[in-house]
């Protein structure tokens, strides 16, 4: 349900080099098209995040902004806007969610993970309809506690902490959970995503 | 800690979600350049993206293309009046065939779509010149009033093509009385045209022709019939760094 965005959003990672360098000579076409591009994939991780749709509508916005004030750091020519677009809409709405529910965040750390130089090596053909069916697989796997921990984790941005909270179960337990879901994950997508 | 040790928690790194002391280490090794850290981490932030493609299919409100472009200072592309258009001549078209005795409603509907077509031709050729001065190899912005109440916008400088400024909070001026647009170059000011803001206090006003070595842009309110010299004190004012962008 998710592949025909995907294959809307990301046809060519030469596409978005050219994108990129218009958006610098800011171009406002440029930033149109990176939305007709990647906006309902966006649109979709924000919404699954914060589960209202008027909230996702203006964290996209913002997304999009930040995107467009930041993209004299991207370099064009080493990789796909895409991965560093999708950082910064889930930091956006991780943030909007920790904002409100009074849980402290590390501005520092999400400003870093989401910096546009760290996202110039990524691959340039990166979200492809086939790799993205791939993790869905790899996540529907596992069981149910490490699903959801991933799940806590990626998509609310709770801490290892608040996930022993949530599920009542001792921090132990959940941290033993989270190292062995993300092993899992890892080795089952070695081939899907390659350092 | 080695790299080996901190393999498990690269992609809580990535998320933002690290406990120390796994956070402050992979810090460390990443600042120190740490080939094996680095490669690690670019390995997280692909598998990153592709989780956050998981995420079941939505689709936004058509309207937030238009917001996001209005908040860039963008629009309609320049060909989006071209279906708004052919839509109002076809449905002219219809009614003409549909009523077809009705001469005169007939007359009256066509004057009213020629002038709907002749207000959005012209409103098309402003948006072209916008576009044209917003797409330019050697345009320059400067935003202006960020922050403050009132006003406040953004000004768009091409050495070969005019000045465009699109401006916000601006009240409607007072009777008999209209902004005029200055283009401040080695200290003097040179008229750039008159203009009105819209009810919502929206303004987008062109001058076009060379602008090379513009220091500022700056508007006044003026008589309407303008003036050649600022009488009133800017109410703001845009500084212009050409070749710096």
């Amino acid at each position: 349900m998710m592949l025909l965005p995907i294959l809307m959003a990301v046809q060519s990672g030469d596409d978005d080099s050219n994108l990129v360098a218009r958006m610098q000579r800011r171009d406002p076409n440029a930033l149109a098209e990176l939305y007709d591009r990647y906006g309902r994939i966006t649109f979709s991780l924000i919404v699954r995040i914060v589960r209202d749709a008027a909230t996702a509508e203006d964290l996209v916005q913002e997304t999009f902004l930040r995107v467009w004030n930041r993209v004299h750091g991207f370099d064009a020519m080493k990789g796909s806007i895409g991965p560093w677009l999708l950082a910064v809409a889930r930091n956006r709405a991780i943030d909007y969610l920790r904002s409100a529910g009074g849980r402290e965040r590390n501005a520092l750390e999400f400003e870093e993970a989401v910096h546009p130089a760290l996202y110039c090596d990524v691959e340039k053909e990166l979200l492809t309809s086939d790799k993205v069916r791939r993790v869905k697989s790899a996540v529907e796997k596992l069981t149910p506690n490490h699903r959801q921990v991933i799940e806590l984790a990626y998509f609310e941005g709770l801490s290892q902490t608040e996930m022993a909270e949530r599920m009542g179960q001792p921090l132990g337990t959940v941290k033993t959970w989270v190292r062995a879901a993300l092993k899992t994950l890892r080795d089952d997508l070695g081939a899907v995503v390659t350092a | 800690m080695n790299c080996n040790e901190l393999r498990e928690h690269y992609e809580l790194y990535a998320m933002g979600l690290a406990d120390e002391p796994e956070y402050s280490e992979i810090r460390a090794h990443l600042n120190a350049q740490c080939e094996v850290c680095m490669q690690e981490m670019k390995r997280t932030r692909q598998m990153l993206a592709l989780l956050g493609g998981t995420a079941p299919a939505a689709a936004p409100s058509p309207a937030l293309r238009r917001r996001i472009l209005a908040s860039v200072g963008g629009g309609q592309s320049r060909f989006g009046w071209a279906p708004f258009l052919a839509a109002a001549l076809a449905l002219s078209l219809f009614a003409a065939v549909y009523f077809g005795g009705r001469e005169r409603d007939l007359a009256n509907e066509l004057a009213r779509v020629r002038e709907m077509n002749r207000q959005q031709t012209i409103q098309l050729a402003g948006i072209n010149q916008a576009f044209q001065i917003l797409t330019g190899q050697d345009t320059v912005v400067s935003t202006f009033g960020e922050g403050q109440p009132t006003p406040k916008g953004k000004v768009f400088v091409s050495p070969s093509q005019g000045v465009l400024l699109i401006a916000g909070n601006l009240p409607p001026a007072p009777r008999g009385k209209a902004y005029e647009m200055w283009i401040i170059k080695d200290g003097k000011a040179r008229a750039a045209g008159m203009f009105q803001t819209g009810a919502d206090g929206t303004a987008m006003h062109i001058q076009r022709g060379a602008a090379e070595n513009t220091g500022a842009v700056a508007v006044t309110l003026e008589d309407e019939a303008g003036a050649d010299q600022p009488t009133s004190t800017p109410l703001f004012a845009a500084p212009i760094r050409l070749g710096l962008q």
